[in-house]
């Protein structure tokens, strides 16, 4: 045991060159791998947040709202009590991540029709807790749309006057091409007061409710579950919305998964490339092995060892250069979830297991042809 | 007492295309006893390599029998016969078969059956070859003589019962020729029994029976 041993590792360093070439492509081949997984839970993250401003999974209304009225606004003329809201995030069964209560309202701005909102801090449901999905409003601040912003020349940190009040601009937003553009948010106590409509919100939106499957009719679960705990509402969903989302995630998983697929495929071709020219060059030292009486388990093990242990080294270089990729690039590209962009520490161990077992896979015909290397044909050379 | 190594009517025939067949050996019989160093000369494409390696268990002969320490070789199974190999045989080639990423002590410990003491032993067989100050040192910084004298300790180290030698004179100068000659030799005087094939005069001196290969038969 200690004899293969010796003889692998020496061996690895004797070849060194196609040692490091074997080591380099599964180190790459592993990076890779890390950082689409790493970057395919940012991206998942990225898409939900990117699209909840075009609507979320669920938009509970007012029972009595005119729903040409809704659609052709955007939102509810009719008002609910806010404890609609407390009697929601009591529910142990609602299937939701996250809640988020709203009163929304055209309003008139120094002459410019905007969408004034008045949102509420996010709930979870109880003994829950999730990442926040929406930015957080200051009392006393507001977030004004793009349009807004360029028409009233308006820049974070300068005062609002609406309806009579004054309101600190704590961001402008970017520009979205949508109704978002002439929107102004800001706490709801502070909009309800604006408005006079203390305690009352005209939607409550909801947040990863139920993925939108083939089987499964999420609307119809909802409302049976919404009646028992709230009568006087009504569940609007947005099946469109979601249903693109869950295309969107599925071809980028599909995405990611062919390309790891080929990725590895590539790699493990590679290394089994490797391997035959290894036995190739080994071809005397293996003749010599078998007329010194080594059998073919120990010599298939020189050849299947010598993998394995590429393999295992290339799985830690590949683990920690996939994540540094992952850490370095992926809030480039993701730059609304950057900062939860973490690590995923379980992938070492996964990494550990496959990546020599994909090395050994892929050195199992190399290993056959030494096996059955003639040693007289060999040893004949003199 | 049975003899260490008995070859009865072995023959060993290469099919060709075209239907003719390369006899490389005809009809060979041949015995070694116990302590007996024979020397077998022969010019180049006699089947001196062919018979060493028939009766290194590495080449099925076309016909007869090959019978090492009572046992019949080719009766065995490929794995049987390879661990007999390591067990009762030891080797010594012309061009050494040293493996180059590994050092002197190393190249010796690889023809050992057991890793306990191996080292020692190795150690023990080096000093005794005249190699005792190059156990760190890698074949690419021997010389020929010291490559040789490597390739002995390994054949040697397991003390096996028969050594096979296939020309490992061929490529050395008098002086460390005579030392690898006289190595054998002690070694029949221990007990253990050598078979060494050549195309030169240089074992006459040495061995107990000379033989000669010629034209795949043997006299």
């Amino acid at each position: 045991m200690r004899t293969t041993a010796l003889l692998i590792w020496k061996e690895l360093l004797h070849h060194w060159g196609n040692f490091l070439l074997g080591a380099a492509a599964l180190t790459v081949a592993v990076g890779l791998c890390v950082a689409l997984a790493i970057t395919e839970t940012a991206s998942q993250r990225e898409t939900r947040r990117v699209t909840r401003d075009l609507g979320f999974n669920l938009r509970i209304i007012p029972r009595e709202t005119d729903m040409e009225q809704f659609y052709l606004a955007g939102y509810s003329e009719q008002t609910m009590p806010e404890s609609a809201m407390d009697e929601l995030a009591k529910v142990k069964r609602f299937s939701y991540n996250h809640l988020v209560a709203s009163l929304q309202k055209k309003f008139l701005l120094e002459g410019h029709p905007v969408l004034l909102m008045g949102i509420s801090g996010e709930r979870a449901p109880p003994g829950k807790k999730h990442p926040p999905m929406i930015f957080s409003v200051e009392t006393g601040s507001v977030h004004v749309g793009h349009e807004i912003a360029r028409l009233l020349k308006l820049k974070k940190g300068d005062t609002l006057l609406l309806g009579g009040q004054r309101f600190r601009v704590a961001r402008t937003m970017p520009e979205t091409g949508t109704v978002d553009d002439i929107r102004v948010i800001g706490l709801l106590s502070d909009v309800q007061r604006l408005l006079g409509l203390e305690g009352q919100i005209n939607e409550i939106k909801a947040i990863d409710c139920l993925c939108l499957t083939t089987d499964a009719n999420p609307q119809a679960i909802l409302q049976n579950q919404l009646r028992q705990a709230l009568p006087e509402a009504r569940v609007v969903m947005q099946s469109s919305i979601a249903e693109a989302r869950a295309r969107q995630r599925q071809m980028t998983e599909k995405y990611a998964t062919f390309v790891m697929g080929a990725v590895l495929l590539v790699a493990a071709a590679w290394i089994g490339a490797l391997a035959i020219i290894n036995v190739r060059q080994r071809y005397g030292e293996i003749g010599l092995f078998r007329a010194l009486g080594y059998g073919s388990g120990r010599i298939g093990s020189l050849i299947l060892g010598r993998a394995v242990l590429i393999g295992l080294l290339a799985a830690l270089s590949g683990y920690f250069l996939g994540t540094w990729l992952a850490l370095t690039w992926a809030p480039e590209i993701f730059p609304v979830t950057a900062r939860a962009i973490q690590p995923l520490p379980r992938l070492l161990p996964w990494a550990m297991l496959a990546t020599p077992l994909l090395a050994a896979v892929a050195s199992l015909i190399p290993a056959a042809i030494a096996i059955t290397q003639d040693p007289a044909d060999v040893l004949r050379q003199n | 007492m049975q003899p260490i190594l008995s070859l009865t009517h072995v023959s060993k025939h290469y099919a060709m295309p075209g239907g003719s067949d390369v006899v490389c050996l005809e009809s060979v019989s041949l015995s070694v006893d116990r302590g007996q160093f024979v020397s077998v000369q022969g010019p180049s494409g006699s089947g001196k390599t062919t018979l060493l390696l028939t009766i290194g268990g590495m080449q099925r002969p076309s016909s007869g029998q090959v019978v090492v320490a009572g046992h019949n070789l080719y009766a065995l199974s490929p794995g049987a016969r390879t661990k007999f190999r390591a067990t009762h045989l030891g080797f010594v080639f012309q061009m050494f078969h040293l493996v180059p990423y590994l050092n002197v002590i190393e190249n010796i410990c690889l023809g050992a059956n057991s890793e306990a003491d191996a080292r020692e032993q190795a150690r023990v067989l080096a000093e005794r070859l005249g190699i005792g100050q190059r156990l760190q040192h890698k074949p690419s910084r021997l010389s020929v003589g010291e490559c040789q004298r490597t390739a002995l300790a390994r054949a040697l180290i397991a003390k096996p019962e028969l050594i096979l030698a296939d020309e490992p004179t061929g490529n050395l100068d008098p002086e460390n020729t005579e030392e690898v000659l006289q190595v054998l030799a002690q070694y029949c005087q221990q007990g253990g029994s050598v078979l060494l094939v050549t195309h030169g005069e240089e074992a006459r001196r040495y061995a107990d029976r000379r033989l000669r290969l010629e034209q795949s038969h043997l006299g």
